[in-house]
């Protein structure tokens, strides 16, 4: 089994998800496997304005924990990320990063804002 | 406005009107309930939420038209299977529509600096319509080049618009091309190669490209190999 620890940047109180990655998909957005599908499959809501499609940066979340054994970023995404804010070397976007080891002990952490909320900010 | 789930703000537009673009695609012209246009930056999209039986699911919808107007206009066509789409088909004015955003950074929003190349196939031109729009509007603009493929005349959008709009402004052209999808997605790569890559050194262009698939990526890998800037060559992927 896997485990995905979720903490969040604005104090939100932390969840633990254990899981069998095998299973994938556990829901219809993101990349099957992918931090997203996990946490929607388990009813924790990540945002994902373009749909889980990497056409936008609202499902950033920073790995602390485990970077290694999910999936390698490809360009689309690194292109993607460059234009999130609060960027991290362990930047990632989670509708496209899968978990590839079935035994993986993952740590993310949501951050408190995203490129698209201050766009979102800015109109009203 | 009532909050979403994540906490962002919902909003609310009435289908003010529908238009059929051609036999599979059709625009949704939406005015904000607020009563103020709704600000965006060329080339983003709204979230719209969908109810389904089952769910409410968020699906990605750009906005067609220009920043400031009184309604704004997303296009869309029918997908095999595409539950989300069904939903907007069925919808007519007067209806209510509950969406977030506008978000997405596949955006421009002044007159660009250098030459810019609009790369699209049939819907994907959503973005680049405003975009494109907005890029003409100094009068000193560097040029403009739109290369547009769609599988049909009457999936090629707007066209008539960027017609006149090259008629009447040499620093825009427009190159188009009616084919099969394989077609559509050869003749986007042939002739950017033939352009952009083998016809000069000429390394400073900009791109936004917007289609479905891995064809864009080709283009991007294409554009990108030949030596061109990374944060040169805009792309979205539908």
């Amino acid at each position: 089994m896997a485990r995905l620890r979720i903490q969040y940047e604005n104090g939100d109180p932390e969840r633990v998800i254990e899981f069998d990655p095998a299973k994938a998909p556990f829901h219809h957005d993101g990349r099957p496997g992918s931090i997203l599908d996990v946490l929607l499959g388990h009813n924790i809501h990540l945002e994902h304005a373009c749909g889980g499609n990497c056409a936008c940066t609202t499902c950033h979340v920073i790995v602390k924990q485990g970077l290694k054994t999910l999936s390698e970023a490809e360009e689309n995404e690194e292109d993607m990320l460059d234009k999130a804010p609060g960027l991290t070397p362990t930047s990632r976007l989670g509708c496209q990063a899968v978990f590839e080891d079935t035994n993986a002990e993952i740590t993310v952490v949501i951050p408190r804002f995203t490129i698209n909320q201050v766009s979102e900010a800015a109109e009203e | 406005m009532s909050g979403a789930p994540s906490g962002r703000t919902v909003q609310i537009a009435r289908v003010v009107r529908m238009l059929d673009r051609a036999s599979d695609t059709r625009s949704l012209f939406l005015e904000p309930a607020n009563g103020r246009p709704l600000g965006f930056v060329p080339g983003q999209f709204i979230s719209i939420q969908i109810p389904l039986p089952d769910e409410l699911r968020s699906r990605a919808y750009t906005v067609a038209s220009d920043p400031g107007e009184r309604d704004f206009e997303v296009v869309f066509n029918r997908v095999p299977g595409g539950r989300g789409v069904e939903w907007l088909f069925a919808r007519e004015p007067g209806d209510e529509i509950s969406f977030v955003g506008p978000f997405g950074s596949f955006t421009l929003d002044h007159p660009p600096a250098v030459e810019t190349v609009f790369l699209a196939e049939g819907t994907a031109i959503a973005p680049i319509r405003p975009i494109l729009r907005r890029a003409s509007t100094s009068a000193a603009h560097p040029q403009l080049t739109l290369l547009y493929a769609a599988v049909s005349e009457r999936n090629l959008l707007y066209c008539d618009e960027f017609r006149e709009l090259a008629g009447r402004d040499r620093g825009v052209s427009l190159e188009t091309l009616v084919g099969p999808t394989t077609e559509v997605h050869r003749w986007l790569r042939v002739e950017t190669e033939r352009r952009y890559v083998l016809a000069d050194r000429e390394r400073s262009r900009q791109f936004y490209i917007c289609g479905v698939g891995k064809a864009v990526i080709e283009l991007r890998d294409l554009l990108r190999g030949a030596g061109y800037e990374r944060r040169a060559v805009h792309y979205e992927q539908w």
